[in-house]
């Protein structure tokens, strides 16, 4: 019970992707809106914290945490965006992220030539690849202490 | 990146460029649909790929036997060569038709592993066809080559072999 739901977003802020899990309370706003919401905030984020930052600030912004969840955020140098909400226990989310954009996203996206890559990713390979690997992973089962 | 990736990726950029100026060449006069598009091309670029490579990869191979023989080198040696894996399973009638099923083909495995994208198929396996069509006729074998694909990533290529009546 500890992926909430992730959000796959492209350089230009467009989202790919968006699936849940275990995601209990709904914003009640279209997803659309939902969506813009969502990646307006990570911009500010990523500019107040690169901006504020009194060191050189090398990776910018990895997550925030509330009482009840934490937002990882992981940003490829093309500008492909992954967004996961998981509970406050889960380990190495970063890694995850990683693989999630190295063996499903490369494989299934990028090397599929039916998929364009500025639109919203509706390979049904993609989906179940995507799936397994986040409940394969510990994190999805991990329980809450 | 591996030197598989460069291959994938520049065979489906050739596929892009073929179905998109045929696409141009056909849309002034009726508009095709998936389903026929004219892929000629494609297997023509293909012919010649297969033509050329055999002559490379035969070049130490001693002779062949018979047909059959021509056929299990294409199914083991020949395959690895292109797709760093083996035909799966050979079949024929011994009447000059040979079917050669691959259950995970390379250019169909990131698409889909069920019916989805199946009508866009087709353009992923007629340069393949040619491939094997060419290679068989430096080898002496004139044939027809098509594909079959009824789920993804699996695909069953028929062999027809031309007897001189």
């Amino acid at each position: 019970m500890t992926i909430h739901n992730i959000y796959i977003f492209n350089k230009n802020g467009n989202l790919l992707y968006y699936n849940e899990w275990n995601r209990i309370k709904q914003t009640g706003m279209t997803r659309d809106e939902e969506a813009k919401l969502m990646y307006g905030m990570l911009f500010s984020i990523k500019s107040f914290v690169n901006k504020i930052s009194p060191t050189d600030p090398k990776d910018g912004f990895l997550y925030y945490k509330t009482s009840k969840y934490t937002l990882h955020y992981f940003e490829t140098l093309t500008g492909l965006k992954f967004v996961l909400n998981t509970d406050n226990h889960a380990q190495s989310v970063r890694e995850l992220l990683q693989q999630i954009y190295n063996q499903v996203y490369v494989e299934y996206v990028v090397k599929n030539p039916l998929i364009d890559l500025a639109q919203p990713i509706e390979s049904e390979i993609f989906k179940e690849k995507l799936d397994t690997l986040i409940k394969l992973s510990p994190i999805y089962f991990s329980k809450s202490i | 990146m591996t030197e598989e990736t460069i291959f994938d990726l520049l065979h489906s950029a050739v596929v892009d460029y073929v179905v998109q100026s045929d696409g141009k060449a056909s849309e002034n006069s009726i508009k095709a649909d998936a389903k026929d598009e004219d892929l000629s091309k494609l297997e023509y670029i293909g012919f010649f790929t297969g033509y050329r490579m055999i002559e490379r990869l035969t070049r130490e191979m001693p002779r062949f036997k018979d047909e059959l023989d021509t056929m299990k080198f294409i199914c083991t040696d020949f395959w690895s060569a292109i797709y760093k894996k083996q035909i799966d399973n050979l079949r024929t009638n011994h009447l000059g038709v040979y079917v050669l099923q691959d259950n995970a083909f390379r250019f169909l495995t990131k698409l889909s592993n069920g019916k989805q994208y199946l009508d866009l198929a087709p353009r992923y396996v007629t340069f393949t066809c040619g491939v094997l069509r060419g290679c068989l006729a430096n080898l002496g074998i004139e044939s027809i080559v098509t594909a079959e694909i009824q789920t993804m990533p699996s695909c069953k290529f028929h062999i027809q072999v031309q007897r001189p009546c």
